[in-house]
């Protein structure tokens, strides 16, 4: 078994149970650090397992990733740049709805994403019936159904993890379509942006859909080119 | 140039779509992303056909009511320094009686001078800071609890509606609530604020948010003066701060820093039950720095106002400064040593009483002692306890709020601002005191 070092980036909304999943992924092996450049707190933390050493990153709890708030951009930026190879994306099974919206921007990117299903007893409680398998079909990525405040379906996810590192599982991930008239527009931008420099590490269509977004973030970093 | 090409294509496009939609490509682009999502939660979610009005929902109902809702907010507030107060009064007072014993012990020392240093510098310094660590740890599990119950998002809800009307959103009640811990992490946490003008009148004014480190001093005097109302006398500092916080941001977002402040919705997450461990973990965190605090730079304090106390220097300072507060009817050399020290922390001040009055000590502890050697009645505890509310944050403050800004000219107006509201809003109640006791 190979003995290699896995990092996963641990993302999701607040409130949707991240810190007690980091937790119980790292127990008391964790560090604080702050994000280069800016003092915003940065949590890491190992975990063993399988013989893989898996080093856990914390990312700021958001809703959105767009770059209205410096902890979405920096959660943005973790995963383009420093490329993890998994992101997990913590989703409140309660709050489905709302907490996937961020899960498909991830997949937008075409992050290595794992879908942690938190809180699965919440939504027992409340009597909703989730399609699992289906919610995975889907979204082409792999999802978990875990309870993280009783320390339920930690090994789940850890598998999962390990199983994309090694090729085992895929992420086919979606391509959203956004209608006719942006779809358009997207590309033409897709086919200049991908001259650029930035599409060494940025998808041609995500740039051009985040330059459609006015992304005062991503433009910044088209003049700086 | 194809990068700029790039962005003239992409004015281009927004405008096109603009003409073509009416809407924002932004807007258009998360439609799709929610259609894509409510398509697949029909596949994928089956909910009871009459949901059940979950326990949230029915707290909310009472916690956010339009007429109780604010009401509801100053009742917890008021709990939380009456649950502080009560409970920490027992352990203050064990902590007393260790520290006395210590003293004792301590002042026979030979050298004098090393015994003077420890018993009155030391003992008398840190000890005094320490002996009031409790009502701060006390303090911040109440936080705590608040924070992880979902409340505190509560509280800005029900405050948004206010804060509008002053210029600014409820997701600034967030930070200015924290602000109630300690000054820096607030300061931080105003990055979730999106408009950038909102952000900064919000870090402008959290410093007017009473710290935790500003509670030992009111507890000092409050315990002294306000035997009876002492609970009162410490909310009326927290209720004087919130009061001037709205008014300053008011006029701040109205005179200096206009704009349109950003509309979002608020985020209301369901109640928790806070574990134990978690909210003594919140409580270790944040009290962990006064209590590191208390060995290095109060410590360090303490034995540098023994120093120039020893020597004969401390007076002169003292008396330089003195006289400006007099109109505010501190204007004794001692306090305004204290001052000058609680820009460094802001518990310093009591650290400074400490070793100041260490010889005199009593048996009523020694905040009984500032009233006899200073001459101060109730009316000067009270404006001195306005001015330590209000004067100039803290180092540790005035960093964050420099880093956070960016800016050494914000910096610099609030550290003059916050002095000139302090010495303003002290002399007032001091001359206008006087008129009626």
């Amino acid at each position: 078994m190979s003995k290699k070092q896995i990092t996963v980036a641990l993302a999701g909304n607040p409130n949707s149970g991240k810190t007690t999943v980091f937790n119980n992924l790292t127990g008391a092996r964790q560090h604080v650090g702050n994000w280069p450049g800016v003092t915003v707190e940065k949590k890491e933390g190992f975990c063993n397992f399988q013989g893989n050493r898996i080093r856990v990153v914390d990312l700021p709890g958001v809703y959105s990733l767009t770059a209205y708030s410096l902890d979405e951009v920096i959660a943005r930026d973790y995963v383009v740049d420093e490329k993890p190879d998994v992101a997990v994306d913590i989703v409140d099974a309660s709050n489905l709805e709302r907490n996937l919206y961020l899960a498909v921007q991830f997949l937008e990117m075409k992050a290595n994403l794992v879908i942690a299903l938190n809180m699965m007893d919440v939504a027992e409680s409340r009597g909703y019936q989730i399609d699992i398998k289906e919610l995975s079909r889907l979204l082409g990525t792999p999802v978990v159904p875990m309870v993280a405040s009783k320390n339920q379906g930690t090994e789940d996810l850890l598998e999962l993890v390990v199983g994309i590192t090694t090729g085992n599982i895929q992420v086919s991930g979606i391509n959203i379509q956004y209608g006719h008239d942006v779809e358009e527009e997207i590309a033409k931008l897709e086919k200049l942006a991908s001259s650029n420099s930035l599409a060494e590490s940025y998808s041609p269509r995500w740039l051009a859909v985040k330059l459609l977004e006015d992304d005062r973030e991503i433009i910044k970093k088209i003049r700086q080119t | 140039m194809d990068k700029l090409e790039i962005i003239r294509a992409k004015d281009e496009s927004l405008d096109h779509l603009r003409k073509v939609h009416g809407d924002d490509a932004e807007t258009l682009i998360a439609d799709a992303r929610y259609g894509f999502i409510s398509g697949l939660i029909k596949d994928v979610l089956k909910k009871p056909a009459v949901e059940k009005e979950t326990t949230t929902d029915k707290i909310d109902r009472l916690i956010l009511n339009r007429w109780l809702g604010i009401p509801i907010f100053l009742a917890i507030l008021y709990g939380v320094f009456q649950f502080t107060f009560v409970v920490s009064e027992p352990i203050i007072n064990w902590i007393n009686a260790g520290l006395d014993w210590l003293a004792g012990l301590t002042s026979g020392i030979s050298p004098a001078w090393l015994g003077s240093l420890v018993a009155d510098g030391i003992i008398g310094g840190v000890g005094a800071v320490l002996s009031f660590i409790p009502i701060i740890f006390l303090l911040y599990i109440a936080l705590s609890i608040l924070e992880d119950t979902g409340y505190l998002s509560r509280a800005a809800f029900v405050m948004d509606r206010l804060m509008h009307r002053i210029g600014l959103h409820g997701r600034s009640f967030v930070t200015l609530m924290l602000g109630f811990g300690c000054t820096v992490p607030a300061v931080m946490s105003s990055r979730t604020i999106e408009n950038p003008h909102d952000r900064l009148v919000t870090i402008l004014v959290t410093p007017l948010m009473s710290c935790g480190a500003k509670l030992p001093v009111y507890a000092l005097l409050a315990a002294a003066f306000f035997t009876a109302y002492q609970g009162l006398v410490v909310f009326s500092m927290y209720a004087i701060g919130v009061v001037l916080m709205i008014l300053l941001a008011w006029l701040f977002r109205k005179k200096m820093i206009p704009g349109e402040s950003g509309h979002f919705v608020m985020e209301l997450p369901p109640y928790r039950l806070p574990t134990v461990i978690t909210v003594l973990a919140h409580m270790w965190e944040r009290g962990w720095a006064f209590l590191s605090r208390a060995g290095t730079l109060i410590f360090g304090a303490v034995v540098l106002i023994w120093l120039l106390n020893y020597f004969d220097i401390l007076e002169h300072i003292g008396r330089a400064i003195a006289p400006v507060f007099a109109t505010a009817g501190f204007g004794q050399w001692q306090s305004a040593v204290a001052l000058v020290f609680g820009v460094l922390a802001k518990e310093a001040v009591v650290g400074a009483f400490g070793t100041l009055f260490a010889g005199a000590e009593t048996a009523g502890g020694f905040g009984s002692i500032i009233g006899t050697q200073l001459g101060w009645t109730p009316l000067v505890a009270f404006a001195f306890m306005t001015m330590i509310l209000l004067y100039i944050p803290c180092v540790a403050a005035l960093g964050a709020i420099k880093k956070e800004t960016v800016s050494w000219k914000w910096t610099l107006f609030t550290v003059a601002y916050t002095l000139a509201l302090g010495w303003v809003v002290a002399t007032l109640i001091y001359q206008v005191g006087s008129l009626f006791i």
